[in-house]
């Protein structure tokens, strides 16, 4: 539940999460050496009587119900002031009911697995209809994903703890021994396997196992009485051995202490409206806030983002192009079906300015009278999915990232981020963490702690130029309570003049 | 499983994990349930009601640690993921700070605090969808509010069980209701959002329908036609939930794991004057039926009322067993944080304080992240109205506010007397001289 209406995207991931299998005799065997699903039952229950309790949720007269199973073991190693200071495992299990009745939603979920729970659960979520049963429940029909997006070959939960641990401190030590300077550091490795089973009125039964890895290093720089803290971070839905051959521990280390030791000599940011580069490494924030949120189809079938009636017309420069897409392979925010069970796929947003697409979830679809799109996600069984995005890109364009700051007389340059935030209204801000005055065209000295402000409907017009390189922000997005990992990519931008909050 | 199971239940599992060879065992529990209801123009849009468990678990032995959660409670799985952390404590180094808490003699009459209120039980689902329906009834008729963005009404029951293996072992029963509503001003391209929201532990302490359609009205409305303003120095005075928002972010700064990681601009200043002289505030965990009040933090320890900041002066940290030992410290029963953080209110209205000012903002709600422990540096989003001989005039947007706790803290001018204990962290409306605000 949330007071406010905002969404907002934060590059920190809480506390982390898990690895060896505790729970239940068929957890014991489902996981015992694999993390494949097995054919037989689902969750220990028989699709009979699956179809029996989607029968029951529909006994009060709602339109469509489903059953979401979910079983999360999530693990993670802490290291900090040079040891091994604790490691943690965390299993959750359980499942939720939703029935719908025009455009209501009826919700219930239980942590106790037995057939008596649930269908408890399903006559509580019933009631959002009264009356006879209207409809009844299809014969389930098991699909397998069409897509596999994840590298499930090895995943971080299947390794050792001896051997995350080897990781970790390759990670710690890059950024200790990065400079003297580096006082203090922290890192963690935290990793999950995340299998759920969908089944829905409609005939639906679908599962599928998703792994989550992702190491991060936070550094402290101290010099005088001066500090700086910095991070670094890599991972995503990807086996073990990314941390040996797309980034490494050591590289992720290193970027911490180099971010740490830039925001030791970092002065205030100049106030006022300047232009403003975003660099390619973390500016997905940009479009997951300005465009991303406005988007999302809940939000716009109840007219209340900016962007509801703006379809097929000019939103942005005609200079961007931008989607969102769950089946790039082993990003933090890919995926093989929603959390409807609904197959992913590349979605258009915005194509050369105009507005094209929504992401929608089955709820908004069906009342929008447009085609569901896969992005229907949601934070666990405890809670109703919500339209969502999953990979948001925006394509690149021609411009060397060079040649855009060689074109600022006084700009600001903006390189990592503490997060973003957006409302209905269109307004945004992105929390920088660490940027560069950009003055006659070059960068010169490092700047701390500066937000910059926007409305959508103007700042996407003001974008002129668009970087031919490339970058890919991991990010927790927050929505209505629920958190769920994506991941947002952009090359280098110019924004011709924007808001900068310094002093 | 009745409560008393559960409290059995962490009891056993401390035992088990004695036997099993670790030197200490902490277990809690948590066990709520939950209903909600929004709605959408009257027509309820969601309905959400469930119970649930997890139990979370720490085993130390020879000074290594591990932790481990579950919302499987079988005696089997809990076992098993008991075994699993034994063997994952092996894997970690030895940590001479690690350990329980002892255990203290301090006895918190638990129900004096009035953290449970069973007439939430009686409340009945029809009762909370007309709750949630007549907020948003009332709110829509408001003058230049457009549209609503969705009301809903809650309830949350609970219970917290703590054991461990060096003898504490308790538990506590809480409730919470809430109401609220969110609504959209404008028209166009030029929307406003906001509303209003209000809990109570009781149900006899939540705010009315209409008091807080009425407050969603007016935060709403008084915001349109916002103008962006051009980049200044002025003084900004804040409502007290934007007051609140400042003490939130101080209290992440002395928060123990802040001060020994190093990631906070307040290490080694305790005894040292960080504010003007009539600053003061207060951590305080026992004050009745407030919402940050509780009988002992996630390790079982009690807490007791603590000065924060004296006179301007840091009297304390907020510390856990852990980062208690690492400073050399005692614990102050803050392993969950602060718990009532509030500080004390002064002698002015806020309407002196708008007064006071002969140009400057009254900043009424923020956007974004930005605030860095480290360097006590903050930078937001800001909304407020503009404030022009000690007059309200035109809503600004857009625009932002950057400054530093460190000399913020120092440049509060005036202190309000409104002051009410409505959220866990809580201050008066305040006047600070001196900040950016970035705009044209």
């Amino acid at each position: 539940m949330a007071q406010e209406n905002r969404r907002s995207f934060i590059k920190t991931v809480g506390v982390g999460m898990g690895a060896v299998a505790t729970s239940g005799l068929w957890l014991n065997k489902l996981f015992a050496n694999t993390v494949q699903p097995v054919g037989e039952g689902v969750f220990g229950f028989t699709k009979e009587d699956i179809q029996k309790l989607l029968g029951i949720a529909l006994s009060k007269g709602g339109e469509f119900s489903e059953l979401y199973f979910e079983n999360k073991i999530s693990s993670s190693v802490n290291m900090s002031e040079e040891i091994i200071k604790s490691s943690s495992e965390s299993i959750s299990l359980g499942v939720g009911i939703r029935v719908i009745k025009g455009d209501q939603t009826g919700y219930a979920y239980t942590n106790e697995l037995t057939f008596d729970k649930i269908k408890h659960a399903a006559l509580t979520a019933a009631a959002i209809a009264s009356g006879p049963s209207k409809m009844s429940v299809a014969n389930l029909n098991e699909i397998k994903p069409k897509v596999q997006t994840y590298d499930m070959v090895s995943p971080l939960t299947q390794a050792r703890l001896q051997d995350k641990i080897k990781l970790l401190k390759e990670g710690y030590d890059a950024a200790k021994n990065a400079d003297p300077k580096i006082t203090k550091i922290s890192a963690s490795i935290a990793d999950e396997i995340q299998r759920i089973t969908i089944a829905n009125s409609e005939g639906l039964l679908v599962s599928d196992v998703r792994p989550q890895a992702r190491l991060r290093v936070t550094a402290t720089a101290e010099k005088d009485s001066k500090l700086g803290t910095g991070s670094g971070n890599a991972g995503g839905r990807i086996g073990a051995d990314f941390y040996m051959n797309v980034e490494t521990p050591t590289e992720i280390g290193k970027k911490a202490a180099k971010e740490a030791l830039a925001l030791l000599e970092a002065e205030n940011a100049p106030a006022g409206e300047f232009p403003v580069i975003l660099s390619k490494d973390q500016s997905g924030v940009m479009i997951h806030e300005a465009v991303g949120h406005p988007l999302e189809a809940d939000a716009n079938r109840k007219k209340q983002s900016i962007m509801w009636d703006k379809m097929g017309t000019m939103v942005s420069s005609p200079l961007l192009t931008i989607y969102d897409d769950a089946t790039i392979p082993n990003y933090r925010g890919s995926l093989n079906i929603d959390d409807e069970g609904t197959q992913v796929e590349k979605t258009m947003l915005i194509e050369k300015g105009k507005l094209v697409g929504f992401l929608n979830d089955k709820l908004s679809a069906k009342i929008l009278n447009h085609k569901e799109n896969g992005h229907g996600r949601r934070q666990s069984y405890k809670s109703p999915p919500i339209p969502r995005m999953n990979n948001t890109v925006l394509a690149p364009g021609d411009t060397p990232p060079e040649e855009m700051i060689a074109s600022v007389k006084k700009g600001f340059y903006a390189v990592t981020y503490q997060g973003g935030m957006v409302n209905n209204a269109g307004d945004f801000t992105f929390s920088v963490n660490l940027g560069y005055l950009i003055e006659n065209g070059k960068l010169t000295r490092p700047l701390r702690n500066a937000t910059l402000i926007g409305s959508n409907v103007q700042i996407l017009k003001r974008v002129d130029m668009v970087g031919n390189d490339m970058g890919f922000f991991l990010g927790t997005c927050g929505k209505a309570g629920q958190s769920v990992p994506v991941t947002a990519g952009t090359p280098s931008l110019r924004i011709s003049k924007m808001t900068v909050g310094g002093v | 499983m009745s409560n008393n199971n559960l409290l059995k239940t962490a009891e056993d599992l401390v035992k088990y994990g004695k036997s099993k060879g670790a030197d200490q065992v902490q277990v809690s529990i948590g066990e709520g349930s939950s209903f909600t209801v929004e709605c959408l123009n009257q027509s309820i849009e969601n309905l959400t009601e469930a119970g649930s468990r997890s139990l979370s678990l720490k085993v130390i032995l020879d000074n290594k640690v591990a932790t481990a959660s579950s919302s499987d409670l079988s005696p089997e799985a809990l076992h098993q993921l008991t075994d699993n952390a034994i063997e994952r404590a092996k894997l970690t180094s030895s940590d001479p700070f690690a350990g329980l808490p002892d255990n203290d003699a301090i006895q918190v009459d638990i129900d004096s605090l009035k953290l449970f209120d069973p007439k939430i039980l009686e409340l009945t689902p029809e009762h909370k969808i007309a709750m949630a329906k007549e907020v948003e009834a009332i709110a829509v008729k408001g003058k230049n509010v457009k549209s609503s963005n969705g009301s809903y009404y809650g309830t949350n029951i609970g219970r917290t069980i703590i054991a461990n293996s060096n003898g504490f072992s308790g538990d506590y029963k809480h409730s919470v209701c809430y109401n609220g509503v969110g609504l959209q001003s404008g028209k166009g391209d030029k929307i406003y959002e906001d509303g209003w929201y209000e809990s109570s532990l009781n149900v006899a302490g939540l705010m009315g329908t209409q008091e807080i359609a009425e407050k969603a009205i007016h935060v709403v409305t008084r915001m349109l036609n916002a103008k962006k303003i051009k980049t200044q120095v002025v003084p900004i005075v804040f409502e007290p939930k934007m007051t609140s928002m400042l003490l939130r972010f101080l209290s992440s700064c002395i928060n123990g794991r802040s001060i020994y990681m190093k990631q906070s601009w307040l290490i080694d200043m305790i005894g040292k004057e960080i504010a003007g002289k009539d600053i003061n505030i207060t951590d305080d965990p026992t004050i009745v039926g407030a919402k940050g009040s509780r009988p002992f933090d996630g390790e079982g320890v009690p807490g007791k009322k603590m000065p924060i900041i004296e006179n301007g002066i840091l009297k304390n940290y907020i510390l856990s067993t852990y980062s208690a030992k690492k400073l050399g410290m005692k614990s102050t029963g803050g392993a969950s944080g602060s718990s009532n953080f509030y500080m004390a209110a002064g002698s002015h209205s806020q309407e002196e304080i708008i007064k006071s000012v002969d140009k400057g903002l009254l900043l009424t709600s923020t956007i974004g992240q930005g605030t860095v422990p480290t360097t006590g540096d903050i930078s937001k989003g800001a909304y407020g109205i503009w404030i022009e001989n000690g007059e309200l005039t035109y809503p600004v947007s857009e625009v932002t506010f950057t400054g530093n706790l460190a000399s913020m803290l120092k440049n509060i001018s005036m202190i309000g007397n409104d002051l009410k204990f409505d959220r866990a962290v809580a201050g008066p409306t305040i006047k600070i001289d001196g900040m950016s605000i970035s705009g044209l």
